[in-house]
């Protein structure tokens, strides 16, 4: 389904009834990410699951966008489905950090919320920021000379080296820049809502001890939960788990 | 030999079926007949046109190799010599190549190709082409006007209202309060000038229809809003010809009425549901289908008739399919849309009908040049001695 918000065209999708969940997805996802939550929790709720501008099936903002700008297009897509009570949002990755930002900005509210791998704890890993910072810096003057073809496989092989996120949405990439710098720890030690967190023990993108432990220690009604051998998808790769978790929190 | 150009891609929302129709339902067939040189011409989505070999390859759009490809080849230049000739740089010494056309096979579906737009350019050059002429075309690709064309010859339509975006920008509560005056929920929201299912809504309430026609408007300047059919079997009927008719085999996508086929069906899912019921289904490039529908026998006479009526009447050429809405109660059926240019030019439906693939592509080529012939029997130039005046 398509909506307009904020003369941007909107791909979403609502599937059953009952109290509203939320669901967003990550950097460079779309909400087809949630596949198999969708089909669970829709058996007993209504799931409204949302490409966010520039990615999936709905349409790049004009200029880049930070965390905030994010959370005001949410408000303004919920008023227009004439959503007024969201009792859950679920969000995965930056989706997570999307979540924190809206919820304290008081874009959105909702009673409970699930963040899945989130991210938004950006201070963690200096060495990796640094590296990005380097590369940004240096990369254009190594590959100025290529042709642009040469030059765009090299810049993502560098890019993918640091473990960045920076390339995988080549046309995001200033909103890219703008979130990358937004921190969310300050948000989330304000958060005053039950929340369930749920981390994969081997998830490199955003790690639990880095990301999720700290995320926990800050969020004051949290609870962690910790799926052994699983990585960043973990809400696809262990998704029977995720989803048992889930619907227990919701109860 | 004869050398046949279909022309494929273009600055369209279906851009991409366009590709998976010429390539797979056009080119490869026409290849197999052994009778023609087929090239082919891809228009980018920026409207550059490129000729080569390499563009009948489905792997390089699939594999997004396209993008080097573009950035690597010169466009083409075409050249309207009492013809049309295709001209490119051969990549020796500055010598160029170059191709003399014989028959145009537009592959190119909605805006700036099945819209009327590429035919225009064709009758200017003076060359053959396959499919409606410019003027159906243009009929066909503007639902209102093809309702409004089938309305006068008394072929029933679903009642509508006609929308400008730029009036519903001035006063959208204006246009709103005319839609609810004058229509009965649920509607259905359409962009004007496009096929393939793309920006249409279902709506049953004044907040879903504003936000249906702000997502129209935002595909199209003209909307058209309609009113549901009752009691719905949606049925198409694909008919070739340009004097002689000859209808394929009426066809009934298999999905709830509330579920009508749209674009992620029609070419992403191969059909609703993804599941056959019975044993009559058919899994074409366009989803599951009836084929041929079950209606009793003086229904389906009634909307092969209906079918073969809208044809004539739009003034369609070739080929072109016409989609149907029957109300089960009352058999009336009523036109719905008018499709120049089928994706896949429903080869399953006419392999059914007992033509093939090969048959169909022969059979276009021979209705286009015979339309042709005729074209260049009317007189359109005449001597006078008005400039001697000056």
């Amino acid at each position: 389904m398509q909506i307009v918000v904020q003369g941007l065209l909107t791909h979403y999708e609502c599937q059953g009834s009952g109290k509203a969940i939320l669901l967003l997805h990550g950097w460079a996802d779309s909400l087809d990410t949630f596949k198999l939550l969708v089909a669970e929790l829709s058996k007993s709720q209504k799931v409204i699951s949302v490409d966010l501008p520039g990615f999936g099936q709905s349409q790049t903002p004009k200029s880049a966008w930070k965390l905030d700008n994010y959370s005001e297009f949410l408000k303004d897509f919920l008023d227009k489905l004439n959503i007024l009570d969201i009792y859950c949002i679920i969000g995965h990755s930056n989706g997570g950090a999307l979540a924190i930002r809206a919820l304290v900005t008081e874009q959105i509210t909702a009673d409970k919320l699930v963040l899945i791998a989130a991210s938004g704890v950006r201070n963690s890993d200096d060495l990796k920021r640094k590296a990005l910072q380097a590369v940004t810096k240096t990369g254009k003057v190594m590959t100025f000379w290529l042709p642009v073809s040469s030059k765009q496989k090299l810049q993502k092989r560098l890019y993918g080296a640091i473990g960045s996120d920076m390339l995988i949405a080549p046309h995001m990439q200033e909103t890219f820049r703008q979130i990358v710098r937004q921190d969310i720890q300050t948000d989330a030690s304000s958060l005053a809502i039950p929340t369930l967190l749920i981390y994969g023990d081997q998830d490199k993108a955003t790690p639990l001890k880095s990301i999720g432990q700290k995320l926990h220690t800050l969020i004051k009604y949290s609870r962690l939960e910790i799926i052994p051998n699983a990585a960043h998808f973990v809400h696809q790769t262990d998704s029977g788990q995720v989803n048992r978790l889930i619907a227990e929190f919701l109860k | 030999m004869k050398t046949v150009a279909v022309i494929f891609g273009g600055r369209s929302t279906e851009h991409d079926v366009s590709i998976v129709t010429a390539l797979a339902s056009i080119i490869k067939p026409l290849e197999l007949t052994k009778q023609y040189k087929v090239e082919a011409i891809y228009i980018a989505k920026n409207g550059a046109w490129y000729w080569d070999e390499k563009l009948k390859d489905i792997n390089l759009f699939s594999s997004g190799q396209i993008q080097d490809f573009l950035h690597k080849t010169q466009p083409t230049s075409v050249q309207f010599d009492g013809g049309m000739t295709l001209v490119k740089a051969s990549g020796i010494a500055g010598r160029k190549t170059s191709r003399k056309i014989d028959v145009v096979f537009p592959a190119m579906h909605g805006t700036y190709g099945e819209d009327g737009s590429l035919m225009g350019l064709l009758r200017m050059a003076g060359v053959p082409f396959v499919g409606c002429d410019m003027d159906a075309s243009v009929l066909a690709m503007d639902k209102v006007l093809a309702k409004q064309v089938a309305e006068s010859s008394n072929i029933p339509v679903a009642k509508y209202e006609c929308i400008y975006r730029d009036a519903f920008a001035r006063k959208p509560a204006d246009i709103l309060r005319i839609v609810e005056k004058t229509l009965t929920y649920p509607l259905f929201v359409k962009p004007a000038h496009l096929g393939s299912s793309i920006g249409i809504t279902r709506v049953t309430n004044v907040q879903e229809l504003q936000n249906a026609i702000e997502v129209a408007c935002h595909y199209d300047s003209k909307v058209i809003v309609e009113e549901e059919v009752a009691n719905l079997i949606e049925v198409t009927l694909p008919i070739l010809g340009n004097d002689q008719l000859k209808p394929a085999l009426l066809e009934k996508p298999l999905t709830k009425p509330e579920d009508f086929f749209d674009f992620e069906s029609k070419y992403m899912h191969g059909g609703k549901g993804g599941k056959k019921s019975g044993g009559k289904g058919t899994k074409g490039s366009q989803g599951y289908s009836e084929l041929p529908a079950q209606l009793d026998a003086e229904l389906y006479k009634k909307a092969e008739q209906t079918g073969l009526a809208v044809y004539r009447e739009l003034g369609c050429n070739g080929i072109a399919r016409i989609d149907m809405l029957i109300d089960n109660k009352t058999n009336i059926v009523y036109f719905n849309e008018v499709n120049p240019l089928p994706g896949g030019l429903y080869e399953h439906n006419w392999r059914a009908a007992g033509v093939s693939s090969v048959d169909l592509v022969q059979t276009l080529v021979r209705l286009a040049e015979e339309r042709f012939q005729q074209q260049q029997q009317e007189n359109t130039v005449f001597s006078t001695n008005y400039l001697q005046q000056f």
